[in-house]
């Protein structure tokens, strides 16, 4: 009941369209949450879909998908779209990612003469590669951090 | 059995194994209880007992691979809702990004021409690091096989999984800023899914440097394309 009066106060005769639009989504998102997470599933895979056409026929050096993610922020940014509107799609996009990447994967099949001769190889650049950036993109960030903080705290003692 | 059905067979079973193991990761989140490396070792396992035929299979689970935008999309939420950690920390991230991918370019690099690999395996190689569909357009400005790319970025996303723990371990790091990062810059989405499980703000800042480091990557490639000519 609450939420119910919640709607009825954000639901001034003076609001856009758009604004009504969300109103609506969020009453969908109380009454029928899966509902709603289909459609802001479809409704990002709309924008993206939209965005990644329009860097093909502009022939921008950006990939679609890029394109989607600033103008998306920008919109977020201007309070266009509010965050709330798209959340539960996004985190089931995001949580489902590694589904995604599996058919991927199986892009080996069709190189398995590569594998029979250099696989080990290849295994052993990656693994030893992604120790390396790993260590050393965390040292970086960890030093530059640290660095920060001891000149904020300089700069509080010396008031 | 006719083309059509097989292909959608194989859909299925992906689907079906994807979220029949993915209690078992949720339960143990080890690297070798990843759905991204138990899935395909159990379609390849059945691949060699009924006869997998690569075309066949990505005819219908590419509808999978295409996901991968809308998903890159849904960053943007993330982000947004952490914008003051962002905000507030700039600098060290700016910094991680660019000195990660930097390093992550030149140790693939060196490390691949130190083991001898093809040229076209060293180039497909590089982009290893940033997220799929960003490496796959990478790949193909620097004249390396997208197809291979996407392979390697996985390969180094299940990787990434189990050397980010073993850093975590034996690092020690004050800022969750520098324990989301090296997931970012280093294993990309698949290392993003870990950080959240480390913590919400680890997940965040991965998430972001994924983002970033991919970015940086699409506007250095002409550049890095004409210095490998």
């Amino acid at each position: 009941m609450k939420t119910i009066h919640f709607h009825h106060t954000t639901h001034g005769p003076s609001l856009s369209a758009m604004r009504t639009l969300h109103a609506r989504m969020r009453l969908l998102a109380h009454r029928r949450p899966q509902a709603a997470l289909v459609l802001q599933v479809l409704l990002l895979t709309l924008f993206w879909y939209a965005c990644d056409a329009a860097a093909r026929r502009l022939h921008l050096p950006l990939p679609g998908s890029v394109l989607a993610l600033g103008l998306l922020l920008v919109l977020l940014a201007a309070r266009v779209v509010p965050a709330t509107s798209l959340r539960r799609g996004a985190d089931w996009l995001l949580a489902e990612m590694l589904l995604f990447f599996i058919p991927a994967v199986m892009a080996v099949w069709q190189h398995l003469d590569l594998v029979r001769a250099e696989g080990p190889r290849i295994l052993a650049v990656i693994l030893v590669g992604t120790l390396i950036v790993m260590v050393s993109t965390a040292v970086m960030v960890d030093l530059v951090w640290r660095w920060q903080r001891l000149r904020r705290e300089g700069r509080t003692h010396a008031r | 059995m006719p083309a059509e059905l097989v292909s959608l067979l194989w859909l299925a079973v992906t689907l079906a194994g994807y979220y029949a193991l993915k209690p078992v990761y949720r339960r143990h989140p080890r690297w070798w209880t990843s759905p991204l490396l138990l899935v395909p070792l159990l379609l390849v396992v059945l691949g060699v007992i009924f006869g997998l035929n690569y075309p066949d299979y990505i005819r219908d689970t590419h509808w999978l691979v295409l996901m991968l935008g809308p998903a890159t999309v849904a960053f943007a939420l993330p982000i947004w809702r952490h914008r003051r950690l962002i905000r507030e920390n700039w600098l060290p991230l700016l910094v991680g990004v660019v000195g990660g991918s930097a390093v992550a370019m030149l140790s693939c690099w060196g490390l691949a021409s130190l083991a001898g690999l093809d040229e076209d395996v060293r180039r497909s190689l590089l982009p290893r690091s940033i997220t799929t569909p960003l490496a796959m357009l990478v790949s193909g400005e620097v004249g390396g096989e997208p197809d291979l790319t996407a392979l390697f970025v996985v390969i180094t996303g299940v990787a990434g999984i189990a050397l980010g723990e073993l850093t975590l371990r034996f690092l020690p790091l004050r800022s969750a800023l520098a324990r989301g990062a090296l997931f970012g810059v280093g294993a990309h989405g698949a290392g993003t899914a870990k950080a959240y499980s480390v913590g919400n703000e680890e997940g965040t800042v991965s998430s972001l440097a994924m983002v970033l480091a991919g970015l940086l990557n699409v506007l250095l490639a002409p550049l890095l394309a004409r210095l490998l000519h």
